[in-house]
């Protein structure tokens, strides 16, 4: 029941964080911890890779949509690649699918973000 | 436990009570993936009710903002449907302190997280009803076994 996250810098503005676990009312703030921690040490775009995420609530929604607005109004962005199927299909039943830009791979994610790996 | 009994159609309960605390959520998640396998529900159907259930408890967990509470989870698995009633001790309207950065946030973008998660918990099961009073919320979630 917990959550493990792992982040390696690209390059000086875009880090990949792999999130392992389950995002919920417990372990969400630790994310949340986490993508300000990136964002005060100048990182400005995230790609996180949802694959290993069991399990995603609103709560860890929450977390995702508020980093995503704070990198979005320092002209970064917060990117989704390779979320499981029953977690994709939490961001379509709430229509966050739209709000988000969800990726299949990190490769495609930092291809289309402008990001040489 | 007579053997010339007719075997008629029973429900069962399963009671669980958790404190209202963000750590403990995860162990009713678990019990409800338990209880819901029980049911002629199908993997996701059985994710549904416990993403469901997750919901529920979340809810009230971030209501009581900290302060001591119960949540107690009582399923009922009947042949033709599950129910399960998630209910806290938290008064309805109680102070849960400052509202989250978080919270502000996703109101500045037209999002409500209560209202997510409300969102989310019509979506996953047949039916939702949420009673607030002083003594606390209710929500009851009732998941149709498939025909």
């Amino acid at each position: 029941m917990n959550l493990k996250m792992n982040s390696r810098a690209a390059n000086e503005t875009t880090c990949f964080l792999e999130i392992e676990g389950e995002v919920d009312v417990y372990t969400s703030p630790e994310l949340k911890q986490h993508l300000v921690k990136l964002a005060e040490g100048g990182v400005k775009r995230v790609i996180i890779n949802l694959s290993k995420v069991q399990y995603l609530d609103s709560t860890g929604l929450g977390v995702l949509i508020g980093g995503l607005k704070r990198l979005r109004e320092g002209e970064g962005n917060l990117v989704l690649v390779g979320p499981g199927m029953r977690i994709l299909r939490i961001f379509e039943i709430t229509g966050l699918d739209k709000i988000f830009d969800i990726y299949p791979t990190e490769e495609e994610a930092a291809a289309k973000e402008g990001v040489d790996l | 436990m007579s053997a010339t009994q007719p075997p008629a159609p029973q429900s069962d309960t399963i009671e669980l009570a958790i404190p209202c605390r963000p750590e403990f959520v995860g162990i009713a998640r678990l019990a409800v993936l338990g209880i819901a396998s029980r049911m002629p529900f199908s993997y996701d159907e059985v994710e549904d009710v416990r993403l469901a259930v997750g919901e529920a408890c979340s809810h009230a967990v971030e209501r009581a903002g900290g302060a001591s509470a119960v949540i107690r989870i009582t399923s009922v698995i009947d042949p033709g449907a599950l129910m399960i009633t998630v209910a806290d001790d938290v008064p309805a309207g109680a102070a849960s302190g400052p509202r989250s950065e978080e919270a502000q946030l996703l109101e500045e973008v037209g999002v409500d997280q209560q209202g997510l998660g409300a969102l989310l918990m019509e979506i996953l099961v047949d039916d939702v009803k949420i009673e607030a009073g002083p003594a606390g919320t209710t929500v009851r979630l009732t998941k149709y076994a498939p025909e």
